[in-house]
């Protein structure tokens, strides 16, 4: 699935996705648990939590951290974000000018 | 209906601290009955009537939300639910160290009995808008709709008059105004809506910030906001009935927001034909 786009641009050029603060976590697993997107994996060892699929985070949504008791998740700032799919909208646009999606 | 209040009473950090004064401030001021989160835990019995009979009031300290979590366990429905650590992130305070609670605290606790209470009153459908300045803005009921099919599944889409953002979310406009909703492949993804949680009347949101929560028996879903504005009202119908998202999608609104930059909004927004393209595409890729 590596053609998925958000908003028409290809998703991984979007940065959005959950970063975990190691000294706040406590590896509850309540946001792998929550998380339906698989966005999350569980590793043996310390650190028994990574963000092993970023692409696979629903752009905007922030759900897993308000399952968060310890804070751990925080995302990009959302504004930097559209900035980020806008401006990559209009180079999309001028280099498929024949495109006909809106 | 009265009311009662289930309040984190935790010791695990200040904002369990804050909840329990909520409750207790709630308690004496407006005559609710308080349910302890620790017995309810260890006796769900002891409180079966009292939730199935009164106006639920859930006070979470942190997003481990364990109050609401015995809520859900004990079959109770919660019509109204407050984050404390959302509060104070909102307030820009920083809570004093330690679980006594000090002004800062104790400030906190003020403003979210507060907004508690208000938003009661704007659910008792008596004061639901802005005030007298919030004009009544008609919206019509969609006419025609584009059917989407995938496997038994059939995804309705409004032709014209809806506009949608790629997180599902749409927005219909008239007046300057915008309500918001879900869309029908949205809701069908969800399954059972059991809780909606809109923001604050007055609430000021950029296009694509939360303008609240729907929770499922299946999952919690941000409501990502289509348009940039002010919330002016929320939807007491659907606080009342949150299944009515299920039954009507597109009629079921969410809040209605005061537009400030629809013209800019649309530009990131998609019609009713293109979101069943897209509604294709995901249903496809579930």
């Amino acid at each position: 699935m590596s053609d998925i786009t958000f908003m028409g641009v290809p998703r991984p050029k979007i940065p959005w996705a959950p970063t975990i603060d190691y000294e706040k976590c406590d590896f509850c697993m309540e946001c792998d648990d929550f998380c339906p997107h698989r966005v999350f994996e569980r590793r043996d060892g310390e650190v028994g939590l990574v963000v092993a699929n970023p692409d696979n985070c629903v752009v905007f949504c922030r759900a897993c951290a308000k399952t968060c008791g310890p804070d751990a998740l925080s995302f990009p700032e959302k504004p930097e974000i559209v900035a980020l799919i806008k401006r990559l909208r209009s180079e999309e646009d001028e280099s498929h000018s024949e495109d006909g999606r809106e | 209906m009265s009311r009662v209040i289930l309040a984190c009473t935790g010791l695990d950090k200040a904002e369990g601290s804050v909840a329990r004064e909520v409750a207790i401030r709630l308690a004496e001021e407006t005559g609710a009955g308080i349910v302890c989160p620790v017995v309810l835990n260890r006796t769900p019995a002891r409180y079966k009537r009292v939730l199935a009979e009164n106006r639920l009031i859930v006070v979470d300290g942190c997003a481990t939300q364990c109050a609401g979590k015995l809520a859900a366990a004990a079959g109770a429905r919660p019509a109204q639910k407050v984050l404390v650590s959302e509060a104070v992130k909102r307030s820009g305070r920083i809570l004093e160290p330690g679980l006594r609670l000090g002004p800062d605290a104790l400030e906190l606790a003020r403003t979210i009995v507060d907004e508690i209470r208000a938003a009661e009153t704007a659910a008792s459908g008596e004061t639901q808008g802005a005030g007298p300045t919030s004009a009544e803005v008609e919206f019509e009921s969609p006419l025609d709709f584009t059917v989407v099919v995938h496997d038994k599944y059939e995804f309705r889409i409004p032709v014209t008059g809806y506009f949608f953002n790629a997180n599902d979310v749409w927005a219909q406009v008239g007046g300057g105004r915008a309500r918001v909703g879900i869309s029908d492949y949205m809701q069908q993804r969800l399954t059972d809506i059991t809780f909606v949680g809109p923001p604050a009347i007055g609430t000021t949101v950029q296009q694509f910030d939360d303008v609240g929560t729907i929770e499922s028996t299946k999952a919690t879903f941000e409501i990502v906001s289509p348009v940039s504005g002010t919330v002016v009202r929320a939807n007491p119908a659907v606080a009342d009935a949150p299944e009515s998202i299920n039954e009507d999608p597109y009629g079921a609104w969410i809040v209605e927001l005061e537009l400030a930059a629809w013209d800019e909004d649309r530009a990131l927004l998609v019609d009713g034909p293109a979101y069943a393209v897209d509604v294709q595409r995901k249903a496809a890729e579930d």
